[in-house]
């Protein structure tokens, strides 16, 4: 009974994710964060490790459209789902409003939490949750 | 002298970066992609003093993908260890003059015991955990309370360069003379940074070679720190860092575990990338140390402040005598004839403290202005009144004129801006339901680096052929906005469009500026690219004027240059502008590619016979929930006249930066000891708070203009510190205000004003 | 490290029976903190993401089922009406992205007594719904938390659902935390008056080893309140449920914040839920249920 729950590990394993719209094949150990396998496996650092621990934000991408906290999320339990980073999100290069409206209103200065912040601000407007400052800031 | 027609300076131009930051495209210094790269992971000491017993290491090298495990036993010994010295002066400059794992000594918690290379990150942090370290505890001291007894007076401090004492009148005899007293100690909890990125350095060797992706607000102070370290020429080791994720001074020092990932990276012979976890920030990148103020100020009846003393108690490493410059502009804020100010230290277990934004200023400024307050009630007069009754004219340390101040402008347009008057004075007057509503004011200042040995600050200019240039300094960008204000200095400098422009920064190949501390950046680096850009401008002028060479084709041969003006990348004749030609036509004409100008400027010293001052006001409104003692910030106004503003976007963006600061350094902010373990107890963001989107009240950033002659050649006087100074002093003048009650501690807790119901 | 990743309810149960001492991982908001920071290595993790009716709520005879990996967004979207100060505690679990993954079942799981559910499931009177390969078993979230981290849970079961009662009244969940989001609760308080049973329910959070009830208050208020006629309650009668409700928290100081103001806070939100809830109740709000 108990083995028809795939069992994998500990030794790396392969995973398959479709990140961007793109399948990406990578070996790593079931343990791996979505944040590590994005920024140290795939290249993917516009994802940004502030805290490891999903509360500073910066690592926000969206699981099947659903904004949620890469650090907090195992790569491995993101297979069969679409994961969209910041570098999927305007095709890294065509800026789109949310994009231009930080640059215009200077909305960061170093900018590492800036891919989150933009990651977030663009599912809070998807999710109608934008109607007044008072349910932004919530 | 050629004159320029088109102004970017001054405008509030959008971000050069923007586009990659919000793009995710900006590869910060853990982000650079580099084959063969492996990972480093630190293990810290548990304990706060002692020794390491054993630390077996054998489970760890059996994980797969291990590459080494360091330890005091096999690490190989740095060569020399440097001074101390603010990175600002552009020498070596170690965060503390104690280097890890040489030995068995343990001085401070979380102090690197033991460093694992493996070839994945995951391998590397799970061997870690496979490190056991045993150890031979020694009693410890890490709080000002546990070795209060044994403070001693050092007899300077901040790596030599301040006096322990400073004294001018007649302190005693003015104290015993002033018929009003305020006789207060300040409490401030420990700091940390806390940028969002967390510092990460990557080694690469090549021979004996050594390039390091560091995040690092010096890039030219990390190189001369791990040239030194490790024995090597400083022409051998070269730093780049394009994007640094915020420094708060946390980046602003060089601290062990930059040159122990090179030290790894050749044990290793392979790349090694070390990124600190934010839990190994509190204990690797030094604090603002927990210190107490006692500020006694004599005064008359009618509000004239004849006296400050002004005492600092706070909290060491076992081996520097650190102390942030806390007293420096509250000796100068008003006009008292008579000052005495002195600094006390405790030796602690735990690592030097270091700059942390608005060094010295943010806590010493909070007491005196909680002072002013204080005295303000004292003797039933306007907080505003009061500050106008004794503003310097002069600077009362050394009777120089200021070089700009502005501060009256400023309590008046921040005082019209805040809605000032229509405030009752009385405390407790005001309720909003169960919350209790205050405002308070305090005067900010922060000083404009002008020392005698700073390093000559340089840039580059190139200009080719097709009209584009590139502006080079070895300045870094952690969100100052630097580089967009030096592409706008670089385009009216030579007078080319912003968009034939490129800005070239973060890397020690480039012509070296000051590291981004203290408020320099924009001063400095300015004055730099300013004259390399003027240089180069001034030499394309002077080619297609020159009488005695072959190109008398120019449409400008022979004219005065003096006639000669330049927009657009176009040198033309001031009365004429139809007689001229491009920089462009002039090279390729003379068939040549591009033209250089090297740019120097010598940062202002001591004797320019002014004092340089930044000052501004700010105001804050608070509403305090009476039954829980919360506190929240309704708003905050600040007035400041920093001088030439570069760029107002920018620049707004850094003081409302501050202003949040100074208010989360009032409210939420504060390392708490265990001094049971000896540790920091709230090493996370979880428990460590600083304020979120929720918390930040509508602020309002308002510049006065002033015209500064002496600073610089652009007048800067810069807004990195500014904006936090005295914000966190408003707030508890506000919440007294609002309460009654009076706090005297940062930050301020839910406890102090449990009173309140 | 291994991973199990069953596709069913049924798969799962004979994955936890075969490894008890896998750790489930759902929303991932407690586990993955430990993974990051090394604070633990547990041999397998039990991935139950993939178990869709972990993530479906609905009418349950007289009671709400909601499913253990229910995420707080839904909560808050779907389940204001049926459990109103859940809904609300669920607002105030730290950011969106959080609250997009987070469930109540991890809550219970990790059973943290700073978990911003436990106050209302112990004030509504919950049942935790309990199963393994030997079958399904019901322990009311007032029975539930033993310890520290401890619970009612063996290690071969799996946390499948709360039964929540179909309200009868108002509820009101309240928390005080040092900033305005993002924040662990420096106490927290729930109340609930049941018409239908003509009861009164507390739930205490951030205040002692495990969340906690007052017991007495909840006598008190029981036997003070007017349940017919919903007149006011005496200005003493309010401030002494308060003063019951502090009496029944066990807190610490911490870095959050002391013992004794803990118990102060929790005797003004007392206060306040109180007087909410009965302004509430005599609107007839009670009968609208």
């Amino acid at each position: 009974m108990a083995d028809r729950a795939r069992l994998r590990g500990p030794e790396p394993v392969t995973v398959e994710l479709s990140i961007n719209h793109r399948t990406r094949i990578l070996e790593i150990e079931p343990r791996t964060s979505l944040l590590d396998a994005l920024r140290e496996q795939l290249d993917l650092t516009g994802s940004k490790k502030g805290c490891d621990q999903g509360t500073c934000g910066a690592c926000t991408v969206w699981v099947d459209g659903r904004r949620v906290l890469a650090c907090l999320t195992l790569a491995i339990t993101c297979e069969g789902r679409e994961i969209t980073t910041i570098e999927g999100f305007s095709d890294g290069r065509r800026m789109n409003a949310m994009q231009r409206s930080f640059i215009k209103h200077d909305a960061f200065q170093c900018g590492y939490c800036t891919p989150g912040q933009v990651m977030s601000a663009v599912a809070l407007l998807d999710e109608g949750h934008a109607s007044s400052d008072a349910e932004i800031a919530e | 002298m050629t004159a320029v027609t088109n102004q970017t300076i001054s405008q509030p131009l959008d971000r050069v970066d923007g586009p990659a930051k919000v793009t995710g495209r900006a590869r910060y210094s853990a982000e650079i992609p580099l084959p063969g790269t492996v990972h480093a992971v630190l293990v810290g000491a548990v304990v706060p003093s002692g020794r390491t017993n054993t630390i077996q290491t054998g489970e760890a090298e059996q994980v797969p993908g291990v590459l080494a495990v360091l330890t005091h036993a096999n690490l190989p010994k740095i060569a020399a260890q440097p001074r101390l010295f603010p990175s600002l002066f552009g020498h070596a400059a170690v965060g503390e003059t104690f280097f890890p794992m040489q030995d068995d000594v343990v001085h401070y918690a979380g102090q690197p015991v033991a460093m694992v290379v493996a070839d994945t990150l995951e391998r590397a942090q799970h061997a870690a955990g496979l490190v056991h370290v045993s150890y031979h505890t020694a009693p410890s001291t890490t709080t000002l309370e546990q070795g209060r007894d044994r403070a001693y007076e050092p007899g300077r401090i901040f790596g030599g360069l301040l006096p322990g004492r400073m004294e001018r009148g007649d302190p005693d005899s003015g104290l015993a003379k002033a018929p009003v007293h305020i006789d207060r100690t300040y409490r401030f909890a420990a700091n940390h940074h806390n940028p969002i990125e967390p510092s990460s350095t990557t080694a690469v060797w090549e021979d004996d070679r050594l390039t390091l992706y560091d995040s690092t607000q010096g890039i030219t102070a990390t190189r001369l720190t791990v040239a030194e370290l490790m024995g090597l020429p400083s022409s051998n080791v070269r730093v780049l860092t394009h994007y640094v994720g915020g420094g708060f001074g946390a980046k602003a020092m060089i601290w062990p575990h930059v040159a122990l990932t090179a030290i790894a990276a050749r044990y290793v012979g392979r790349p090694v990338k070390l990124a600190l976890t934010r839990e190994q920030m509190f204990s690797s990148c030094g604090h603002r140390e927990e210190q107490e103020q006692h500020a006694v100020l004599g005064a008359g009846n009618e509000g004239r402040v004849t006296t400050l003393r002004h005492h600092k108690l706070s909290a060491t490493s076992p081996f520097d005598d650190w102390a942030e410059p806390s007293l420096n502009v509250a000796a100068q804020a008003y006009s008292y004839p008579n000052y005495q100010g002195s600094y006390r230290l405790v030796r602690t277990n735990t690592m030097t403290p270091t700059f942390t934004r608005g060094p010295g200023e943010a806590s010493g400024m909070f007491a005196l202005e909680s002072a002013m307050d204080e005295l303000a009630y004292e003797l039933g007069l306007d907080p505003i009144e009061l500050r106008l009754r004794n503003h310097a004219d002069a600077d009362p340390l050394t009777g120089n004129p200021w070089s700009s101040k502005g501060l009256r402008e400023c309590y008046q347009r921040g005082a019209e801006r805040f809605g000032w008057r229509e405030r009752n004075p009385a405390a407790r007057s005001q309720r909003d339901g169960h919350w209790l509503i205050g405002s308070g004011t305090a005067t900010a200042g922060y000083p404009v680096p002008a020392f005698p040995g700073l390093q000559p600050q340089r840039a580059r200019a190139r200009l080719y052929a097709d009209g584009s240039a590139v502006l080079q300094a070895g300045t870094q960008e952690f969100g100052t906005g630097v580089a967009t204000a030096m592409t706008q200095v670089a385009a009216d400098g030579l007078g080319v469009p912003l968009d034939r422009v490129r800005f070239d920064y973060g890397d020690t190949e480039l012509p070296n500026t000051a590291p981004a501390v203290g408020s320099a950046g924009s001063g400095m680096v300015s004055s730099a690219v300013h004259s390399a850009a003027t240089s180069l401008r001034d030499q394309l002028v002077a080619q297609a004027v020159a009488q005695a060479v072959a190109d008398s084709e120019s449409p400008l041969h022979a004219a005065d240059p003096s006639t000669v003006v330049v927009g657009d990348g176009r040198m033309m004749l001031r009365d004429r502008p139809e007689t001229g030609e491009t920089y462009s036509e002039l090279l390729q004409r003379n068939g040549v590619e591009d033209a250089e100008a090297l740019g120097s400027w010598q940062p202002t010293g001591m004797d320019t016979g002014y004092a340089l001052t930044t000052f501004g006001a700010q105001f804050a409104e608070v509403a305090v929930d009476s039954d829980l003692g919360l506190v929240r910030v309704r708003r905050m106004v600040g007035a400041f006249a920093p001088g030439r503003v570069l760029n107002p976007k920018t620049a707004r963006s850094q003081l409302m930066g501050g202003m949040l600061w100074g208010m989360s350094q009032a409210l939420p902010e504060g390392t708490q000891m265990d001094s049971r373990m000896g540790r920091w107890a709230n090493a996370s963001l979880g428990e460590y708070l600083v304020p979120v989107n929720a918390d930040a009240p509508e602020v309002d950033v308002e510049f006065v203009e002033v015209r500064e002659d002496v600073a610089n050649p652009l007048g800067v006087k810069g807004v990195g510190e500014i904006g936090q100074i005295g914000a966190a002093a408003a707030i508890a003048n506000a919440v007294f205000h609002a309460t009654g009650h009076r706090v005297r501690e940062l930050p301020i807790r839910i406890e102090h004003l449990l009173r309140s119901a | 490290m291994e991973f199990l990743s069953p596709a069913t309810w049924e798969e799962a149960l004979a994955a936890k029976s075969a490894h008890p001492d896998a750790v489930p991982i759902m929303g991932g908001t407690d586990v993955m903190v430990e993974l990051n920071f090394d604070q633990h290595r547990p041999s397998a993790l039990l991935d139950l993401t993939r178990v869709a009716e972990l993530a479906e709520w609905g009418p349950d005879g007289s009671r709400v089922r909601l499913g253990a990996g229910v995420s707080y967004t839904t909560i808050i979207q779907r389940l204001g009406k049926h459990a109103p100060a859940l809904a609300q505690a669920a607002r105030t679990v730290a950011s969106p992205q959080i609250r997009n993954r987070g469930t109540v079942g991890g809550n219970l799981g990790g059973a943290s007594p700073a978990g911003d559910s436990h106050p209302p499931l112990l004030a509504a009177d919950a049942v935790i719904e309990l199963a393994s390969v030997h079958g399904v078993r019901h322990v009311a979230a007032r029975e539930f938390y033993l310890g520290p981290r401890r619970t009612a849970r063996r290690d071969d079961e799996l946390i499948a659902a709360v039964l929540l009662p179909e309200r009868a009244g108002p509820q009101h969940f309240c928390k005080i935390g040092t900033r305005n989001a993002m924040v662990i609760a420096v106490a927290s308080f729930c109340v609930t008056l049941d018409a239908a049973t003509r009861t009164a329910g507390t739930g205490i959070g951030s205040a002692g080893p495990t969340p906690l009830r007052a017991v007495a208050a909840e006598e008190f208020l029981t036997a003070e309140f007017d349940w017919q006629g919903a007149g006011p309650l005496s200005e003493a009668a309010v401030r002494h449920f308060g003063e019951l409700v502090a009496s029944a928290a066990r807190p610490i100081d911490d870095v959050r914040g002391s013992a004794d103001y803990r118990k102060h806070a929790l005797s003004v939100m007392a206060r306040r839920a109180l007087s909410w809830s009965v302004t509430d109740y005599r609107k007839g709000e009670a009968q609208c249920a």
